[in-house]
């Protein structure tokens, strides 16, 4: 059997009982109690999957930046850092997850096609804020797989925290990829609701 | 005018962006992690304004927002909760535990400021119709 066939099978296997696929676009924050794939293709952008290995439910974001930029059409605030990440603990521990248990998984911050190389670039402001994070909320990192110039296709099985990351290469993907990075990037965030009970 | 402001959540980044905010306005804020840490504050404490994320270890929002509507010396503090949740229930459930208003995160600071100066602003009036103003 080849290396290949080998995976392929090993991850059949792992598969074996999740019959819902969630696919996470920009700005997505999905958690699950029941064992689910949870997957995303990410640029300069970031995955971070978190997981309690007691409660066994783990879940997945996609955040663009770190931080919001204030101008443009409103689109989901989840597509910057904090929100993003503040969101998928909060949906972690809804699904059954101990905040004190939980383990981070971060990939992606790739400089995809064009996108210039320096300390100031998108995917070191994002790898530099991940990193500040996870460290600043006592956040363990399991794995990571940051940096570098292809995007990354990531799987993740909510049941067991396993997470499958393979590089992409196909040409006509990473420039899909990288236009679609580009067009949403400068839009203002749409944040929630603000309720007053009594404004006697 | 400067409040005392007790600030309630279990992310240490969400409780630097909401210390930043809030002093800008010249509040002092106060800082605990979970419902439980704020209960040992609030025995010694009496903030202008609470605001309390839900989901929390140790001790949630909702149990929060309970044991200060069961304290005497808190009655007039207004509780702000901050939170993911958007359900109808849970937002319902915080109201009639006592809760004076809700945000859904993500949220703005600039909104949030004005709904803290919403909410310490229900409270000076509540205070004066009860002649206990400059409490």
């Amino acid at each position: 059997m080849s290396s290949s066939e080998a995976l392929s099978r090993a991850y059949a296997g792992l598969r074996n009982g999740c019959t819902k696929v969630v696919t996470l676009y920009v700005g997505g924050v999905h958690a699950s109690e029941e064992p689910i794939l949870i997957k995303t293709l990410v640029g300069s952008c970031i995955a971070v999957c978190v997981y309690d290995p007691v409660a066994q439910v783990g879940g997945m974001n996609h955040f663009m930046l770190p931080d919001a930029d204030e101008r443009g059409t409103p689109a989901e605030a989840t597509r910057f850092g904090v929100h993003a990440m503040d969101c998928l603990i909060a949906a972690v521990m809804k699904a059954g997850g101990d905040r004190r248990r939980l383990l981070a998984k971060v990939f992606g911050g790739a400089h995809v096609l064009d996108m210039p190389e320096h300390e100031g670039g998108v995917p070191q402001q994002n790898v530099a804020f991940i990193r500040r994070f996870l460290e600043a909320e006592k956040l363990p990192l399991s794995a990571n797989d940051l940096g570098g110039s292809s995007p990354r296709e990531v799987h993740l099985f909510t049941a067991t925290g396993r997470a499958f990351v393979r590089r992409v290469t196909n040409d006509r993907v990473v420039e899909r990829l990288a236009h679609r990075e580009r067009r949403t990037k400068h839009r203002s965030p749409r944040y929630g609701e603000v309720l007053l009970f009594n404004q006697e | 005018m400067s409040s005392t402001i007790l600030v309630v959540d279990d992310s240490l980044m969400v409780r630097q962006m909401l210390r930043e905010a809030l002093a800008a306005d010249g509040h002092t804020v106060v800082e605990a992690e979970n419902g439980r840490d704020a209960t040992h504050l609030l025995r010694r404490l009496q903030p202008e304004l609470i605001i309390t994320d839900i989901n929390m270890p140790e001790m949630d929002g909702l149990s929060l927002i309970r044991w200060v509507r069961d304290n005497s010396h808190l009655d007039s503090t207004p509780i702000l909760v901050l939170s993911t949740e958007s359900g109808k229930g849970v937002i319902q459930r915080g109201r009639e535990a006592g809760a004076t208003g809700w945000i859904v995160k993500p949220f703005n600071t600039d909104q949030l400021r004005e709904t803290a100066r919403c909410a310490l602003g229900l409270r000076e009036k509540v205070l004066r119709r009860a002649g206990r103003a400059g409490e």
